[in-house]
Formats: structure tokens, C-alpha cells, sequence
């Protein structure tokens, strides 16, 4: 537990250095980061609750409008924006998991598509609320204490926080009751009705923070690209990348997300320049490689492969 | 007065779109008749389907509908080799490990497609394309016609397939209970790759039934196809065949009718409201017994 | 002294089939009570209705006077129902210490409280020197005292135990058996449906027969052992 509090504080402090290094590709860095908090994020309900959520966009998109929203029309401030985002993810994450999660596992998974592209219909039509295809575009925003949101290096900064924030929570959970509650439920559910624990309220909870956690990166996000479109923002393809992240790093690990984040942006970014659009083809390729040869994901297998070395030394 | 002619117009477009949509369902509700999994890819393998007629057309000149005869066995035999390589090897895993894997084989196929063809989107030009049939006062689309007969045909020839014959039995048995046909000396294995290449000769059917129609893009069409697909499939019933047909049909004049009378621009959300409240009330879908409730 | 637990003419249908027909049990508190009967005789049904993991269609449950036959099986944990299941269930990512923190944290939501009263059961089954292995590496017989910690963790009024003596070897029985009798000096009860006879001779307080959903004896172990019907029943369907 401890160490990873202390590899945390320590890539927090590599993450601070980075912008200052020569060859540093800022963009890439906010990528990468906004990743791995909506990967971590999406683990806290895909990877210790064992729902597989395909909609996490939904979220993405949410933080994302409110900001942009909230910047062009409504004369809103980007942190009013996203605790405003914050609080409908949260509610929308409580009415959709106590609808949908009596549903068995793929029947899940289809309504998060289902809603997510239902959102993405409705930005598209309702411009009048979202400015429909055409979509939003940010072109003022406060600028507190002098901070530039425009900037690059903030929006880095952003990001990093939020990347620290999301695992920071993650490790917290994980040495909490609801941390055990929730792996209990999702290796099996029986096991933990039997212990006392009832799994749609321990689900529900996942959900709500998943859901409250990924639309603060939607935000920062939104104030990323300064430009919101519904298919961009709305996008299955996110869902999936986001998704599969998690799996192909690890599910139900604490650096499972992240370390799938750094693989498959990077690698997307070097495929991009050769194969340009059809980066998604890595993922296909290494969720195969994942299923079929180590389920349990990267750090996952990692993970695993070192507690049982740590017993037989001890034994 | 209801204006008697244009309701029967949609009625007639409804049922003829719902038709090829029956077929797209057809062949995802068999596969997870027998294996008891969801096909992210399936979408895709229609795709694959039209790229298969286009490529054909500009290869050869041929017509779409010659190249049916081509395009069949070939998705059967690709069908059966994925299943067998690929996900026959995970059958015993949890159920998510087979949906992702079909997942991947969306990704790998759709954007191995965008490599060869690029993403222009595509289609073929048949000369028939805008012709029209006249039924009294109204306008049947020939294309849409011949998609419609298509599937008929392929549907029937499937019915046929799986009632009276030894393999069509085998595959039934399989679907009721695996470990049971198993016992009964089935060879559940082959089943499964059989299905999954019948699943992949449907798709394909569809596809070439569609491209005069629409056009193909790699990456978007296949996710939306197997929307579509998904909720055809749940509307009637997963693992029931004459149900997804009659889920087809259902989406198919749901759309029309939806985009007529209320907003065009929400077609596809009819669809996806129908499914998410058909999946929250009665997850069986409208006809099957497929329990879907933990 | 009041009854632990009561379960008044409870009935338990599978569609047409009546798996268990108006039965009735009762067990006093610091008591062990044992359930015997052949092969589908209804043991695990009623075991299941009771804890709340199979619906029943008649009866009552009462739990320390209070009516708990509407509560869900987790709600039925909380008020003091700890069970062990009979195919074990471990959460098999987690780790021995792990699985049994899971209970423990019913009753003590504080990692470090939740910890000593999780040691504390691991200490009880013999299981202190595997904290930190994989459950699932474990073999039978441990995964089976596992069962059981995680059910001591819950810290449960009445414990009921779901074969927990099959298929363990004479030493590992006769261990079982000593460790189950160490628990009635703690003050719980003790419902356990049983094949091994010896168990049952050397624990139970009062016995209870099912046969084909029915209850067919009741008494002490020797007079049911002795009874010819219990004899006959199991003749007839073995």
C-alpha cells in the first residue's frame, strides 16, 4: 500500500519535469495522461466491479459540453463547469446502473452503447442546447491567478493532476472496505451476498465515481481541444479505446490503466505517422493477444506472477 | 382522411429495409444460439461483405448479385477458420473474454479493410439502381426489392437447413445445451465453427444485398450495422431465428415509420429506445426464452 | 431461553416440483442441530431458504424472535446468519488474508480492526501461515477451513455449515470435528447439513431426517440412526 503511494509522489514529480525536457511532445503527454485517468477511472467499475462499461464516453462528453458550454454561452467558469458536469454524471451513473445492472454481463455492456450513442444523437439534434453538428467552440476562458488555459503546459498540468488525482483514489479504495467489497463481488457475487455485502449498492458506488471521476477529464479535455464536436466527442471508438485500455493493461490493477495508456498512445502516435487513421488496428491486435495469452492483462499477469513467487520464497 | 398511399409506401420500404436487417440479424442470433456470445465483429463481416462486391465489380465488372455466389462460401469458410483458430480457444473462458475477442476481430478486420480500400466510402453502380417497380399507386425500389427476396430466400434455405436436416439437428441440440449434445456424441467443435461461418456467409449475403443500396465505409458502417444487428436480435429474441426476423422487420418499420411522422433526424434513436426499453422490461425480447436477467 | 432460530412450515417449490414441504425446525441458542437425509432430499433447499439464497412459497423464518423471511441473504448475513457453501468460493484473485478481510469487514469497517478479527479466525481453521497465498492455489482441504474462516470472520450468531466434512480424509475430519465443537464454547449455534455420519454422532445436539422434501425423524443422533424409516430411506434411494 505504502508503495504505492510512494511510486505515486515519485512519478507525480518525473510528470513535473517532463514539459521542461527538450524532445518533450506536450500533446502527447496530455494524452497520455487524460488517458490514464479515464482508463483508471473506467477501472474502478470495468476492472474491480466487473462491469464492462462501452459508453464511458457518455461522461467524456459530458465534462466536456458543460465546460464548453459553460465558456461560449452561458458565461460559466471552467471549475463551476465541471462540478456541474460532476454532479449530473453522478446522477446519471446512479439511474442507469440501477436500470441496467440486473442485466448479465454482454446485455451490460450493449445498453452503454446504446445510451452512449443515444447522447450522441442528441448533441447532434438539440442545437439549440448544443449547437448540434457543428458543434461548440471555446474561445474564451478566465484566467485566474494569470493562468492561461490556452496553454499547452497548463493543460499539461491539468492533465497530470488529474492522472494523480484518479490513481491517488484508486489506491486509496483499494485499501478501504469498499475496495474489498467490490473485488469480492466481482470474483464472486454469491461468496459476497454470504459476507453480508449487497452488490447492486457496492456496483452502484463504483459506478457513481467511475462516472463523477471520467467527466473531470472530459473537462479538461474540452478545454484541450477548445473545439467540441459530438462524434468527436461522443465517439464509440473512445468508449472502446478507453475500454480496452484498461483490459490490455490490466484489469482490477492499481497501474494496469496507466501502463496501458503509455503503450497505446505512444504506439498510436508512431503507427499514425506509417498507418495514419487505422491506429486502432493495434488495439484489435493486442486485445486478441491479451485474451487469448494473458487474460489477466500486463501488469495484471505481472502482478499475479509475483505474489506467488513472494509466497513460495516465504513458505 | 389517412392518407392510405404513403402509409403503405412505408409500410412497403419499411418491410423490404427490414428484411435485409432480418438478415443481418439472422446470422448474429445464430451464433449466439450456439455460442452463447455476442458478435461485436458482425457489423463488420457485413462490410467486409460489400468490399467484397465492390472490389469484385471493379476487378471483374461483375454484378453484385453474381458475386453472391462467390462471396457465400467464402464467408462460410473465413467464419469457420476464425472461430476454430481463434475463438474456439477461449469457449471455456468467462463470456466477456468472447465478446472482447469478437471486439478485436472488429478492429483488426474494419481497419485491415481502411488499409486495403482507404476510407473513401464506396459502393457499386448497378444500372437498375433507381428503377422502380409500380404496385398500384405505389413505388418498390428493384434493388430493394432484390435485397428483400434475397433474404427471404437465404431465411428460408436456413429454415431449411436447420429442420430438416442431420446437421441443421446437431446444430439445434448444440444450441438447447452444449455439454448435453456433447454427451450425445455431437461433435460440438466442428458445430461451432459451422455456425460461426454460417453466421459470416449471412453477413456477407447482406452485405452484397446491400452495397447497390448504400455505401460502405470501413470503420463507421460496421459498428452501425451491428447496432442495428443487436437490436434486432434483442427486439425478437436472441438464439430465436424466426424472432429476429421479426425483430427485422419490426426495426425496419419503426425507423420509417419514426423518421416520417416524428423527426427524421432521429431515425437510428428509435431503434435504440425500442431496444433499451425491450431490454429493460422484457430481456427476453418480444419472443424468445433466452434469459438475459442475472 | 430463546429459540436462535425458527423456521415454521416452510415450503420450497421449483416450478411444479416441492423440493421441501412444510417443514419445520427450531434450534436453541449454543446448540448444534444436524441435517441428514439421502441424496436430493430437499438438506441444501431448505439450508438455501432458510439463509435466503432460494425463494421459499409458505413459511416463516425467525431469527432471534424477529421475522426475517422478507430479507435478502445479504441482510440476513448482517443480522447474524454466517454460511459456508458447499462447492468452496473463494475470491480467487485475492489472497487467503484477503478473502477473509472481506467478511471481517461486515462488522469492523476499519482495515486494522477488520484484520485482527480476520488473523483471528485464519488462527482458529490453521490457516496463519497462508495469509498470503493465492486462495486459489490452496488445495481441498484448506480451501475448505478458508470456507469456514470466512464465515467466522462474520462473527455470526448462527453459523450454518454446508458439508463441511465431505471428502476430507480421517485426519483432516477428525481435526474438523474438534475445531466445530470449539465453537459451541463461544456461543454460537450450529446448523449443519451432514453425509458423514460420524460428524453427526460426535456434534449434534438434535437431528433432523429429510427425505423427499419431507421430514421424516427428529431426535437425538442414535434414536434417528436407530429409527427404521431413516434406515429405510436410505437403503431405498442409495
Amino acid at each position: 500500500m505504502k508503495k504505492n503511494y510512494i511510486l505515486l509522489i515519485v512519478l507525480l514529480l518525473v510528470g513535473c519535469i517532463y514539459p521542461n525536457l527538450p524532445f518533450a511532445y506536450l500533446t502527447v503527454g496530455i494524452t497520455v495522461l487524460l488517458f490514464s485517468g479515464w482508463a483508471t477511472s473506467w477501472n474502478l467499475l470495468g476492472g474491480w466491479a466487473g462491469q464492462l462499461s462501452l459508453g464511458h464516453a457518455s461522461f467524456v462528453g459530458l465534462g466536456a459540453y458543460f465546460v464548453a458550454l459553460g465558456a461560449s454561452q452561458f458565461n460559466l467558469a471552467p471549475w463551476w463547469a465541471i462540478l456541474l458536469a460532476m454532479l449530473f454524471a453522478g446522477i446519471l451513473a446512479l439511474l442507469w446502473g440501477r436500470l441496467t445492472f440486473g442485466l448479465s454481463g454482454p446485455y451490460f455492456s450493449l445498453s452503454t452503447i446504446a445510451i452512449a450513442e443515444i447522447f450522441r444523437l442528441v448533441a447532434i439534434n438539440e442545437e439549440w442546447l448544443t449547437g448540434g453538428a457543428s458543434g461548440v467552440f471555446i474561445d474564451i476562458l478566465p484566467q485566474p491567478f494569470g493562468l492561461d488555459f490556452f496553454s499547452k503546459t497548463t493543460q499539461y498540468y491539468l492533465a497530470l493532476f488529474y492522472a494523480f488525482l484518479t490513481i491517488g483514489i484508486t489506491i486509496y479504495i483499494s485499501g478501504r472496505k469498499i475496495g474489498y467489497q467490490l473485488r469480492a463481488v466481482r470474483d464472486n457475487e454469491e461468496a459476497a451476498m454470504a459476507a453480508g455485502i449487497n452488490p447492486l449498492n457496492v456496483k452502484l458506488k463504483a459506478f457513481v465515481i467511475s462516472a463523477v471521476l471520467t467527466s473531470i477529464g472530459g473537462g479538461i479535455y474540452g478545454i484541450f481541444l477548445s473545439f467540441i464536436e459530438p462524434h468527436i466527442i461522443f465517439n464509440l471508438l473512445l468508449s472502446i479505446q478507453i475500454a480496452l485500455t484498461v483490459i490490455i493493461g490490466g484489469r482490477g490493477t492499481i497501474w494496469g490503466p496507466a501502463v496501458g495508456s503509455l503503450l497505446l498512445v505512444v504506439s498510436g502516435e508512431i503507427f499514425r505517422t506509417t498507418f495514419a487513421q487505422a491506429n486502432m488496428l493495434i488495439y484489435g491486435v493486442l486485445i486478441l493477444v491479451v485474451i487469448l495469452v494473458m487474460p489477466r492483462g500486463i501488469v495484471g499477469e505481472y502482478s499475479h506472477k509475483m505474489i506467488k513467487r513472494k509466497y513460495a520464497k516465504r513458505a | 382522411m389517412i392518407d392510405y398511399i404513403s402509409l403503405f409506401q412505408n409500410l412497403s420500404n419499411g418491410i423490404l429495409i427490414g428484411a435485409v436487417y432480418a438478415l443481418i440479424g439472422v446470422g448474429l442470433t445464430l451464433v449466439f444460439g450456439v455460442m452463447r456470445t455476442i458478435n461485436f465483429a458482425h457489423g463488420d463481416f457485413v462490410v467486409m461483405g460489400m468490399y467484397l462486391a465492390v472490389a469484385l465489380n471493379s476487378a471483374f465488372g461483375w454484378d453484385p448479385y453474381v458475386a453472391l455466389i462467390f462471396a457465400v462460401p467464402l464467408g462460410f469458410m473465413l467464419g469457420a477458420f476464425i472461430q476454430k483458430y481463434i475463438l474456439g480457444r477461449i469457449i471455456d473462458a468467462q463470456p466477456e473474454a468472447m465478446m472482447l475477442a469478437t471486439l478485436g476481430i472488429s478492429l483488426v478486420g474494419a481497419n485491415t479493410l481502411f488499409l486495403i480500400f482507404g476510407g473513401e466510402p464506396q459502393s457499386v453502380n448497378v444500372s437498375y439502381a433507381s428503377s422502380t417497380v409500380k404496385l398500384g399507386d405505389i413505388n418498390i425500389s428493384i434493388v430493394l426489392l432484390l435485397a428483400g427476396s434475397i433474404t427471404f430466400l437465404v431465411i428460408g434455405g436456413l429454415f431449411y437447413i436447420l429442420n430438416k436436416t442431420e446437421i441443421g439437428r446437431a446444430i439445434r441440440a448444440t444450441a438447447e445445451n452444449r455439454i448435453g449434445a456433447e454427451i450425445v456424441g455431437v461433435n460440438t467443435k466442428k458445430i461451432q465453427a459451422i455456425v460461426f461461418g454460417l453466421g459470416m456467409a449471412l453477413a456477407f449475403a447482406a452485405g452484397v444485398a446491400l452495397i447497390p443500396v448504400l455505401f460502405a465505409s470501413p470503420v463507421t458502417t460496421g459498428a452501425s450495422f451491428t447496432l442495428k444487428a443487436f437490436v434486432v436480435t434483442v427486439l425478437g429474441g436472441l438464439g430465436n431465428i424466426g424472432a429476429a426476423v421479426a425483430g427485422g422487420l419490426l426495426l425496419g418499420i419503426v425507423e420509417i415509420f419514426g423518421a416520417s411522422y416524428l423527426s427524421s433526424a432521429y431515425r437510428d434513436a428509435y431503434g435504440l429506445l425500442a431496444f433499451l426499453i425491450v431490454l429493460l422490461i422484457k430481456p427476453e425480447g418480444l419472443f424468445g426464452k433466452t434469459v438475459k436477467r442475472v | 431461553m430463546q429459540n436462535a432460530l425458527k423456521a415454521e412450515n416452510i415450503t420450497v417449490k421449483f416450478g411444479g416440483l416441492i423440493a421441501v414441504n412444510n417443514i419445520s425446525l427450531s434450534l436453541s441458542e449454543g446448540k448444534i442441530l444436524g441435517l441428514i437425509g439421502p441424496n436430493g432430499a430437499g438438506k441444501s433447499t431448505l439450508f438455501n431458504a432458510i439463509t435466503g439464497f432460494t425463494p421459499i412459497a409458505a413459511g416463516k423464518i425467525l431469527f432471534f424472535g424477529k421475522d426475517v423471511t422478507s430479507q435478502p441473504s445479504y441482510v440476513r448475513t448482517r443480522s447474524g446468519m454466517g454460511r459456508t457453501f458447499q462447492t468452496e468460493r473463494p475470491y480467487e484473485e485475492l489472497t487467503v488474508l484477503e478473502n477473509v478481510l472481506v467478511a471481517a469487514f461486515l462488522n469492523h469497517p476499519k482495515k486494522k480492526d477488520a484484520e485482527e478479527v480476520a488473523m483471528f479466525a485464519l488462527a482458529k481453521v490453521g490457516l496463519v501461515d497462508r495469509t498470503h497465498q493465492l486462495s486459489s492455489d490452496l488445495n481441498l482441504a484448506r480451501l475448505r477451513r478458508l470456507e469456514l474462516a470466512k464465515a467466522l470472520a462474520l462473527e455470526p450468531k448462527v453459523l450454518f455449515l454446508d458439508e463441511i466434512m465431505a471428502g476430507l480424509n480421517p485426519p483432516a475430519l477428525k481435526e474438523m470435528i474438534e475445531m466445530i465443537r470449539g465453537l459451541t464454547a463461544g456461543g454460537i449455534s450450529i446448523v449443519m447439513v451432514e453425509h458423514i455420519m460420524e460428524a453427526i454422532i460426535k456434534l449434534a445436539d438434535h437431528v433432523i431426517v429429510l427425505a423427499s422434501g419431507n421430514k421424516i425423524a427428529e431426535g437425538s443422533a442414535t434414536e434417528v440412526i436407530n429409527d427404521p424409516q431413516v434406515i429405510d430411506a436410505y437403503l431405498g434411494t442409495d
